[in-house]
């Protein structure tokens, strides 16, 4: 835009066409995402050019699998995955309260309001609405019960009743195996292994370690029974090193020389291995399987494979916390000095073959403190379906964990802050009372879309749900089946507390931002630059 | 000796280009008659398997990092272990009457891959003249080989057609690197690779080093120095011989050309950097004579017209050179290893080394090798390193040459004529003649020659840049040939001598004439100014290892 014709005027213009531009690239993700919303909510199945397939019903993901160039866009995005990263939940929410927020205050703009006292209105009734919040959050245990309440009804938002169902079980049994006392639970401890099976689709809880490998020597034990477990991270390959490389530097005998001192070197760690094997093993109904960080030669899989040792190369680094934790010992960094007390101890030890795939269980650990979901399904897109179902649950439940509390779902949380708000809006003095009224309306869209995707009018059910507001003084939510108010707490339908509350205080930020165009175009100018 | 397998990783685009080249061209020299028996082990690059159907497979042992747009009709999971049937609405664990499918347009799939994807002899589709030149955007075009699962990675935060996020600056692929898929997943992948491997013996590494894949890469590195610090990392930074925004018509487009200059020289200054530090050797490659600030003039090649605009046709050039100087650490007989490569050119922390190319090696049709080194006129090949030449003395170098059967060496004792008075005619096999040459050549240099049989096969879809004279194993004739060349010889070299320090000197110049408080772009992403001179001194430092008077 040429100089001149910046005068004053046209960057009220401007700044007026900017706002358009908000609200309508804001209106535009929430048109696209709202179907997605509450168990009723519908499934995407985004195939790409070139055939590759993702399903998912998370907000999230859609917004990511959409290229989005729009800069409006790409900030409620971005506070979307700020609110994945954050809580694991709420993503298809904070994209609707944001929409919503926009198309409230587009209304009262239109009308003459400026943006600035808007905004105000909008952090006024932010506070107040964490007030309500905090009012009627429910206490709760980490009790199987609870847990399982607010797992289920996150996991019933992601896949059919039917599976939500065993997933939550198991997703509550991994962690409460994990948990220890007051201590914060640490999610690596639950591995999540994936198996790619033609005909099986399950998905269990393994009270152990399953690893993505197994050995490679044929002669040695496919599986072990009463097994001392080594953990180790000590090289057992033979490795040609810089010192006896080169071709111009030193002469073949030379290099031979170093060559065999380093395999001999090899060798007496194996042979380390074998001694402690025999010492304990020989003349009693004990095994011995070897997990290794490091690499382990054929040659090393030899000597080991003839005493009747089980061994595995390459095991992820963060096995190795974990089978101390299942199997108790200590992972090791050398094998001098190396005793009984190193070693960790488990019932059962087995390999797997599944095409080029191999794994191996360790199972029938004492107290085993790490644990591991397996996940089976006929193809990689129905696995990572579940894979990322099951994180979500797992992210609902240690949040349920660490609030302490849970909230009433199924829009009871909005219905009741709505009515809060509208009261408190009168106590509010001057224009700013306008934004606390917008922010009410807004956050009715969680209740009105809830009921639209299960094919109820969203007028009538709101209608319904705030008489009965005003008759009880329980949480009131939209009962999915009935279009009906229904009490969530005797449904069992329960929401994360930090959920909720990330979602209040994120919305009327990026709201406010938006609406205050020349920040948004700041914002929106740093965002391009990454 | 039994296979030392190596694991190849592939950053950005311009690498895939190379890669796909590569290894499009290894698979053209798979020969499944038993009585041919290969001089090369293929094991070593790729790895047998077993795809779901229960059929034996043999793929890249390959990791390939791009943007999504960069992939085109490639599905991510390849096709040859299935994963690609749309689920009926019933098997998606969810209501069917909730379910909504949302179909991309299908990327238009190039000739080559239509033919391919339709054929029932590959042989006919191998034997077709495609316009590649025309049709090839992405480097999925002309991929003929097949890939495993895991390969393919696409980076879904960024893309090539969104000018307003580009994936320009080395923090940002620090930044993606630090990301789950590629902390968790990626590095999972790698294990998984490596615990296959009975004898791994490390890594290949062809990088993009003007982009932000400069900066993965380095994170890339860095873990492997960490995780398998035992193993040989070799890294070749790669560099476009044009960027289109170098031809620029207005003024802003200067401008803006000008401060992409400016950026990918820091990248590259940054990643040389990181490769110095962490990586066993690296070895840059353009084949545009300066790299830095601007590609350049385009280097030529004998009886090779190539357009340097396209990438098509340039990595089809590097990737020859690729293939053939590490030939020596592939072969089924050979006892040497990548680190014995690493070790002769590392030596005294000369971490970065250059590499030439004679392409093709130049030979008259029944003309011997003795005839043909005797009236060969100037260096035998030409540099591939951006700003760096090859020296003609105090060399340390590796020399690969390819399609020259000893046959060839010499006529026959008993009419070899005018050959017996060259000095060159006691020499036995093709090795023995060329490290004579360069003993000859060049003056305080240790020269070792690898020679190798098996000639570079150029069918399609490599490009058919070649002179005509060409006859079709690549030997220069009098006259205009019917048919194209299905194979050419090659020689190609990897040299660490003073040279480098130039090239490092000039690099260090260039960069430092850069105001990096100006780039916010790199300060935002977490580097400061004070990394930046330490980056900048490290290349100083570096640059003295290759004085002269250390060495020889
Ligand atoms: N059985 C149910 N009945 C009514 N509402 C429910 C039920 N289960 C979940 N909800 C509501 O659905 C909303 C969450 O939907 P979801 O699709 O998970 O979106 P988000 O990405 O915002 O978490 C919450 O408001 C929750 O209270
Ligand atoms: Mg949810």
């Amino acid at each position: 835009m040429a100089i001149s014709l910046l005068n004053p005027k046209a960057e009220v213009a401007r700044a007026a066409q900017a706002l358009a531009v908000n609200i309508s690239a804001a209106k535009g993700i929430q048109d696209v995402m709202k179907s997605n919303l509450g168990p009723k909510g519908t499934m995407k199945m985004l195939v790409s050019g070139a055939g590759d397939i993702k399903i998912t019903k998370d907000g999230n993901v859609l917004l990511h699998e959409m290229q989005i160039q729009h800069p409006t866009a790409s900030l409620i995005a971005r506070a979307s995955t700020a609110q994945d990263d954050m809580t694991g939940d709420g993503t298809t929410s904070t994209v609707l309260v944001i929409g919503e927020l926009l198309k409230q205050a587009d209304i009262y703009i239109s009308e003459g309001l400026h943006p600035r006292i808007l905004a105000e209105g909008f952090d006024k009734a932010r506070a107040k609405a964490l007030e309500v919040l905090e009012k009627i959050k429910i206490p709760v245990e980490a009790s199987r019960e609870s847990l399982m309440d607010v797992c289920k009804t996150s996991l019933r938002t992601k896949v059919h009743q039917k599976l939500a169902d065993v997933l939550a079980e198991v997703c509550v049994d991994g962690i409460l195996a994990i948990k220890q006392g007051d201590k914060p639970v640490d999610l690596h401890m639950v591995e999540l292994m994936e198996m790619q099976h033609k005909t099986e689709a399950d998905t269990s809880l393994v009270k152990g370690i399953v690893m993505d490998h197994g050995c490679r020597h044929p002669d040695m034990p496919k599986q072990l029974k009463n097994a001392y477990i080594l953990t180790c991270n000590v090289s057992m390959e033979y490795e040609k090193s810089e010192v006896n490389s080169g071709f111009f530097y030193k002469t073949a005998e030379e290099r031979e020389k170093m060559v065999t001192a380093e395999r001999d070197f090899i060798m007496q760690r194996v042979r380390k291995v074998v001694e402690l094997k025999k010492k304990l093993c020989d003349g009693t109904d004990k095994s011995f399987a070897v997990i290794n960080q490091k690499g382990i030669d054929p040659m090393s899989l030899d000597m080991l494979a003839k005493e009747g040792i089980m061994a595995l190369r390459r095991a992820k680094r963060r096995n190795m916390e974990r089978l101390a934790l299942a199997c108790g010992g200590v992972a090791v960094n050398s094998l001098d000095d190396l005793n009984e007390s190193h070693l960790g101890y488990a019932g059962l030890v087995y390999e797997h073959v599944l095409g080029e795939n191999k794994y191996t269980f360790v199972e029938e650990c004492k107290v085993p403190q790490s644990v591991t979901i397996l996940m089976k399904a006929p193809n990689k897109h129905t696995l990572l379906q579940i894979r990322d179902a099951v994180r979500d649950g797992l992210r609902a439940i240690n949040n349920a964990i660490e609030d302490k509390a849970v909230i009433p779902g199924a829009g009871a949380f909005e219905v009741a802050a709505n009515k809060e708000l509208l009261a408190f809006k009168d106590t509010v003095k001057g224009k700013a009372r306008l934004g606390v009224a917008a922010y009410a309306e807004a956050l009715l869209v969680i209740p009105k879309v809830l009921a639209t995707n299960s094919g109820f009018d969203a007028q009538d059910t709101i209608v319904k749900l705030q008489e009965e507001s005003r008759l009880n003084p329980d949480p009131v939510g939209v009962d999915l089946t009935s279009g009906e108010p229904v009490n969530p707490k005797d449904a069992g339908i329960f929401d994360n507390y930090i959920v909720k509350k990330q979602i209040i205080n994120s919305c009327s930020v990026i709201a406010s931002n938006l609406i205050l165009v020349d920040e948004i175009m700041r914002a929106g100018m740093s965002s391009l630059k990454g | 000796m039994g296979t030392r397998e190596i694991l190849t990783l592939q950053f950005g685009q311009y690498s895939n280009f190379i890669g796909t080249h590569w290894w499009n061209l290894q698979e053209a020299g798979f020969t499944y008659k038993s009585d041919d028996i290969s001089e090369i082990n293929h094991d070593t690059l790729y790895r047998e398997g077993v795809s779901p159907r229960r059929e034996v497979t043999f793929t890249p042992r390959l990791l390939s990092v791009d943007l999504r747009d960069g992939l085109k009709a490639l599905p991510e999971v390849g096709e040859l272990y299935g994963g690609l049937q749309l689920p009926s609405t019933s098997e998606l664990n969810w209501n069917e009457n909730a379910v909504e499918v949302k179909k991309e347009d299908c990327d238009d799939k190039s000739q080559f891959l239509k033919d391919l994807a339709g054929a029932s002899n590959v042989e006919e589709v191998l034997n077709k003249d495609y316009d590649f030149e025309r049709d090839v955007t992405v480097w999925s075009d002309y991929l003929y080989s097949r890939f495993h699962p895991r390969t393919v990675n696409v980076v879904k935060q960024f893309e090539y057609g969104n000018v307003n996020t580009p994936f320009d600056v080395f923090p940002l692929g620090k930044e993606v690197w630090k990301t789950e898929q590629f902390e968790e997943d990626f590095t999972d992948k790698i294990r998984n690779y490596v615990e296959e491997c009975d004898s791994f013996q490390g890594f290949h590494m062809l990088t993009d080093c003007t982009n932000a894949f400069a900066g993965m890469s380095s994170s890339c590195l860095e873990y492997l120095q960490d995780e398998y610090e035992r193993k040989s990392v070799l890294v070749f930074p790669v560099i476009p011989s044009h960027f289109p925004d170098n031809d620029y018509e207005t003024e802003k487009e200067r401008q803006d050309s000008l401060m992409s200059d400016s950026i990918r020289l820091m990248n590259l200054a940054l990643s040389y950097n990181a490769y110095n530090e962490f990586s066993s050797l690296f070895i840059p490659l353009c084949t545009s004579e300066k790299g830095f600030r601007q590609p350049g003039l385009k280097r030529s090649f004998h009886n090779t017209e190539y357009n340097h605009k396209l990438p098509y046709h340039s990595s089809a050039i590097l990737a020859s050179a690729l293939d053939t100087f590490t030939l020596k650490h592939r072969l089924k007989t050979s006892g040497f290893n990548l680190v014995d490569l690493c070790v002769d050119l590392n030596m005294v922390g000369r971490k970065c080394a250059s590499a030439s190319l004679c392409f093709p090696f130049c030979i008259n049709k029944n003309v011997d090798l003795i005839d043909c080194l005797d009236q060969w006129d100037g260096p035998l090949t030409k540099s591939i390193t951006p700003s760096c030449e090859i020296g003609t003395d105090r060399q340390m170098q590796h020399i690969t040459i390819r399609g020259i059967p000893e046959s060839r060496l010499k006529g026959p004792p008993h009419n070899a004529e005018k050959q017996r008075d060259l000095p060159a005619f006691k020499c036995k096999t093709v090795s023995e003649m060329l490290t004579f040459y360069y003993q000859c050549t060049q003056y305080a240099s240790a020269t070792n020659v690898t020679s190798v049989q098996k000639a570079l096969p150029v069918k399609t879809p490599f490009p058919k840049f070649f002179n005509q004279k060409l006859d079709f194993t690549g030997n220069f004739t009098n006259s205009e040939q019917l048919s194209k060349p299905e194979s050419i010889p090659v020689l190609a070299g990897l040299h660490t001598g003073a040279e480098i320090g130039v090239m490092l000197e000039k690099l260090h110049t260039e960069t430092r004439k850069i105001k990096f408080k100006r780039f916010n772009a790199f300060i935002s992403g977490g580097i400061e100014n004070d990394d930046f001179e330490e980056c900048l001194d490290n290349i100083f430092t570096l640059r003295e290892n290759y004085e002269d008077n250390y060495f020889l």
